[in-house]
């Protein structure tokens, strides 16, 4: 199967078209949102998810690293945030800062137990460790107010160069979390296609190779799960402000499996894109179907199950196809199912 | 003719496209001052678990709160106009709360939210209840809490919290049992909270705790803490454990024999955990808000009216968890005809401080909406198994030992945490 | 420390019963390399199959249902005690066929799919059984309280500790001193050359499979009676398993019921004692063993590492 790797980053299509399309669809979200049967809300979480699954893809896909308790990051930065607008000030830009702070703090406590693992170790210990920081948010109620959530969190104005917006309405923090995306998807565009990423996909592709090659394999692991821990917090942070309040659930087994599902889904493991069409999925489906069934969950299980066997590259991998289809064989030559051979060559 | 995805002709399309779109659907904020015409249906978003833990209870809650629409509807409608509602399961998951609460109020343009049974859940959508102005009735989330910090001036809680009931059953036990206590709470909100109440009753008449164990949510095996319990022999065990974890909690005491020594005080018991459960796991002292078969007008009628709408449900009578959703609708229904109209400020004024006959509520007392904590004080019932259980009328499992009244057993410390926003806070519309 | 011996003995106990979990759990692991997460969700279909059984829903109103119910609570549950895991087994099979085509991919897409499956099974669970809380019938032989130096202890526990040795011993025995054993634990070092030397791999690994999730749904029946029974119980059991197959080490039988004994031990005696930490105790252990015995406390070297 086609893997990111094989995507060129010069690709025939303009590097600038699809994140161009994002901001546009961005920016006309009000518009056409209520014509689909969708509304702001929603709009507002699939923004913030989108922010989670795009730096979760930079350990899961690229790095190749696998965390099943990546929500614990995400609640992180929701508490962090909320803690920080109650006990320190009511602010934007330092609530979200100290969500992506705290947040990056955790994934570099954990990340330096866990990044010297790799395979299936490395993703028991990530569930491990969300498990630690599930049961202590429940646990540490004074602080974080436990089951019943730590509620009342406000949303600060946003202050920029002296002028202050409201974001009590939904169509002002929409538009701030549609800016925090569009600014994870530049940053993180960019970081995959540095020589950062490039090492990245190497330790994916073969790790012992890529230390005999001479890269602190240890580091770029570490540093791959910090940064997307601190994006998880940023998403967090904007969670925290849309709901008002932070609750512990977003820590448990069942939603950070749920993230790893979208992002698969979606073709993390094969495109950049690969998170956003997840998210975009998962979301409509939920509100879609949940308002037909209450077992919508189980149409979904099933999709994603059918994925995993027959379409392991995602929406994303089938999209890139598709696309390769209609603009004839000569752009890829890469088999459909190719897997490095035991040296590690592709064939 | 070049390769590049966008030709001259699709973006002129695009274009108009996007023109049309826009013209007829702009952004919308949502307008509810056109609702001002009297043919649009009222419509209730009913806020319900149908998955996760409270599943059950949840959807007997939500059977309560349909009853009370029909017969709404069945009357004519409210104010000439009918009621519609919206069911969209939260879960038990507190931030499928908050979406689903966004939902209700801006795409189904529900004026009104019933239902809760988890704290979490309630509060998540309390709070965009409160940021849009719209009522909201905690159904059957019993935790102090609720009545306290975390009050608002929309929100309304129809359930006894755990206070009212350790109110109720502290006293006497320490004059009939003991004065040696041992609590087992459950490690979260409700459990400390509710240990909490008791501990201060205890201070207040002489008890003693000898020891607290805190048990962690989704403890499935209890026969460490059981053990605990068998080394200490305290004369009373107060067990404040909730939801699932209880149904194991309760089948592994009756297993162990432990039922009778010590005595057991529990807080409130849900109708819809204990259903069709062998009856030596309903042991000690619980509590209740009503019973299907209590001896006053109109319960064998309001029953029976359950049983004709409801037969293919797996429980053949309804229990507090219906009733406290019956209630809660049919009162916010009728609070909509006293205030003569649906503007949301107008409807609040009607609900607090509103009297309800005992009459009216098929309970014992008189019961009112509190209007500082927005909760209804009501009869708190104190029940053990039935003695006299026989298989032929298997239902009847409880059998009620005390009532006690609304006045005794007020909880004083939510009063005094309870800051309710201003009617000038909350936005005001008419739903 | 005569206030502990209690406790001791209760967490031995538990000990036992996350043994026979993770004993299915750990064959599937060194056979097939797969991690089913699925595990518990056999686990829980096992229980709801007995149940389904023991009550006689299945049969209905007709002429078999009514001689069935007409049995003694013994004999169903026995017969259910054997039925059950078959049917789980049946369950299991269907699954490793859903996880053909990932074989000899890399490691995570079975992980994904059997999260996936997860998932399904217990939607389909609700959906059949619905969402409330469950109770098992059992014969009132193993039922009650029983006396042991002054304390009460439930007699269905020590029944399921009981069975849970035996079942251990049992399939120690099998996979010791039998040829298909030996079949297994060659298949589990060196698949290739099993099927070199002329065995039906993808019959092995059905077959393995299929005990795999036997073994996973008579520890469910076993233990529904003491943790009662609702869609969740896959998950709660998921994970303890999962833990215990780390922490003894991957593929190894011996590691797995060491770690369980004290997983069930950290379990039994801070629920006594530091209540709060008792379900997070299991974690903490995780990470300390793993932290000073990379492999778990038994663990050879396996596939899963890459």
């Amino acid at each position: 199967m086609i893997s990111l790797s094989d995507i060129p980053s010069r690709s025939t299509v303009r590097h600038w078209v699809p994140i161009a399309v994002l901001a546009l669809a961005l920016a006309f979200a009000p518009w056409w949102l209520p014509t689909v049967g969708l509304y702001q809300y929603l709009g507002i979480e699939i923004t913030i998810w989108m922010i989670f699954a795009l730096g979760f893809n930079l350990l899961f896909g690229y790095a190749g690293l696998h965390s099943f308790g990546h929500g614990a990051y995400l609640g992180i930065g929701a508490y962090a945030f909320g803690l920080f607008q109650q006990q320190v000030a009511v602010s934007l830009w330092g609530g979200l800062a100290a969500a992506i702070f705290a947040a990056g703090l955790a994934g570099a406590v954990v990340g330096a137990f866990i990044s010297h693992r790799r395979g299936i170790y490395y993703a028991l210990l990530t569930i491990a460790f969300g498990q630690v920081f599930w049961f202590t948010s429940m646990k540490l109620h004074g602080i974080t107010g436990g089951e019943d959530g730590l509620l009342g969190i406000p949303r600060p104005p946003l202050t920029f160069f002296g002028l202050e917006f409201s974001l009590r309405d939904n169509l002002a923090l929409f538009y701030l979390s549609a800016f925090c995306l569009l600014a994870t998807v530049l940053i993180l565009w960019r970081l995959v296609h540095s020589p950062f990423g490039r090492v990245l996909q190497a330790l994916r592709q073969n790790e012992t190779r890529a230390r005999f090659a001479g890269y602190e394999v240890w580091r770029f692991k570490w540093a791959a799960f910090v940064i997307s821990a601190m994006f998880a917090g940023l998403a967090g942070g904007l969670f925290s402000m849309a709901q008002q309040s932070a609750y512990p659930d977003v820590m448990s087994l069942h939603q950070s499996g749920l993230i790893v599902m979208m992002v698969l889904v979606g073709g993390g493991l094969v495109g950049f894109w690969g998170p956003v069409f997840g998210v975009i999925l998962y979301f409509v489906t939920r509100d879609v179907l949940g308002g037909i069934t209450e077992t919508w969950l189980l149409w979904f299980g099933l999709m994603f199950m059918a994925m995993v066997i027959l379409r392991p590259e995602g929406l994303a991998g089938m999209f890139h196809l598709a696309w390769n289809r209609l603009r004839g064989a000569r752009a890829v030559s890469t088999p459909l199912t190719s897997e490095p051979d035991l040296a590690g060559r592709k064939t | 003719m070049s390769q590049s995805r966008f030709t001259r002709r699709g973006l002129l399309g695009a274009a108009a496209a996007g023109g049309a779109v826009t013209f007829f659907a702009g952004p919308w904020k949502h307008n509810r001052v056109w609702a001002a015409a009297s043919d649009k249906p009222i419509r209730i978003g009913l806020t319900s678990d149908a998955s996760g833990q409270y599943a059950n209870s949840g959807a007997s809650d939500r059977r309560g709160m349909i009853m009370a629409i029909d017969e709404a509807n069945e009357r004519g409608g409210i104010l000439g106009r009918k009621v519609e509602y919206v069911h969209i399961d939260t879960e038990t998951i507190p931030a499928t709360g908050s979406r689903v609460a966004e939902r209700m109020i801006t795409r189904e343009e529900c004026g009104f939210l019933i239902g809760a049974v988890h704290s979490g859940v309630a509060n998540a959508i309390s709070q965009v209840a409160q940021k849009y102005g719209v009522i909201y009735m905690n159904t059957n989330s019993s935790s102090p809490t609720e009545a306290g910090q975390n009050c608002h001036r929309t929100k309304f809680v129809w359930d006894g919290n755990g206070t009212n009931f350790a109110k109720a059953t502290v006293k006497n036990a320490i004059d009939t049992y003991g004065k040696k206590w041992m609590l087992l709470t459950n490690d979260y909100v409700w459990g400390h909270d509710t240990a909490k109440a008791t501990k201060a009753l205890l201070d207040q008449y002489g008890g003693e705790v000898i020891e607290e164990i805190l048990i962690p949510q989704g403890t499935r095996d209890f026969t460490s803490a059981l053990l605990r319990v068998q080394q200490q022999k305290p004369a009373v065990v107060s067990a404040a454990i909730g939801g699932d974890d209880q149904k194991a909690f309760r089948q592994q005491v009756a297993q162990l024999g432990m039922d009778k020594n010590p005595a057991w005080i529990n807080s409130q018991q849900d109708w819809p955990d204990i259903y069709g459960l062998p009856l030596d796991n309903l042991f000690g002292v619980f509590g209740t808000t009503w019973y299907y078969k209590l001896d006053l007008p109109g319960v064998a009628e309001f029953v029976k009216k359950y049983q004709e709408r409801y037969p293919d449900t797996q429980m053949r009578v309804p229990g507090n968890v219906f009733y406290n959703g019956y209630m809660a609708t049919r009162e916010l229904l009728s609070a909509i005809e006293r205030a003569g109209s649906t503007n949301n400020i107008a409807i609040i004024k009607a609900l607090e401080g509103h009297k309800m006959s005992a009459t009216d509520r098929m309970q014992h007392h008189d019961a009112w909406i509190d209007a500082n904590t927005h909760q209804v004080q009501q009869t708190i019932y104190l029940a053990t198994a039935n003695s006299k259980w026989s298989e032929a009328d298997k239902d009847d499992m409880f059998e009620i030992v005390a009532s006690a009244a609304p006045e005794d057993v007020i909880d004083t410390d939510a009063a005094a945490a309870c800051k309710l926003e201003s009617y000038e806070e909350t936005p005001t519309f008419d739903a | 420390m005569v206030d502990l011996l209690p406790h001791i003995l209760n967490g031995l106990t538990l000990g036992l019963l996350f043994a026979l979990i993770a004993l299915g759990f750990t064959m599937i692991v060194g056979v097939m390399e797969i991690i089913n997460l699925a595990h518990g969700s056999l686990f829980a279909l096992g229980a709801y199959f007995a149940l389904s059984m023991l009550g006689g829903s299945w049969f209905g109103d007709t002429a078999f249902g009514a001689w069935w119910l007409s049995l003694s609570v013994e004999t169903r549950y026995v017969a259910a005690l054997f039925v059950g895991p078959l049917l789980a087994a049946i369950a299991g099979m269907a699954l490793e066929l859903c996880l053909r085509p990932t074989y000899g991919k890399a490691p995570l897409y079975g992980l994904l799919l059997t999260f996936g499956a997860a998932l399904v099974i217990e939607e389909i669970i609700r959906l059949g059984w619905g969402t409330g809380e469950q109770n098992l019938a059992i014969p009132s032989a193993i039922n009650g309280p029983v006396l042991v130096a002054g304390f009460i202890y439930s007699k269905y526990k020590f029944f399921a500790a009981g069975f849970s040795l035996l079942a251990i011993v049992a399939v120690w025995l099998f996979l010791e001193k039998t040829p298909y054993g030996a079949i297994i634990k060659a298949g589990a070092h060196d698949s290739e050359m099993v099927r070199a030397l002329g065995y039906d791999l993808s019959k092995l690994r059905l077959l393995v499979f299929g005990f795999g999730a036997a073994l996973a749904g008579l520890a469910g029946i076993v233990m529904v009676p003491i943790w009662g029974l609702r869609p969740h119980v896959g998950v709660d059991v998921v994970i303890p398993a999962f833990l215990i197959i780390v922490m003894g080490g991957i593929g190894s039988f011996w590691g797995a019921v060491a770690a369980a004994l004290m997983v069930g031990l950290a379990v039994g005696i801070t629920g006594a004692y530091a209540g709060a930490w008792a379900t997070m105790s299991m974690y903490i252990l995780l990470i300390v063993v793993v932290g000073f015995r990379s492999r778990g406390l038994f663990g050879r070297k396996s596939v899963l590492e890459n």
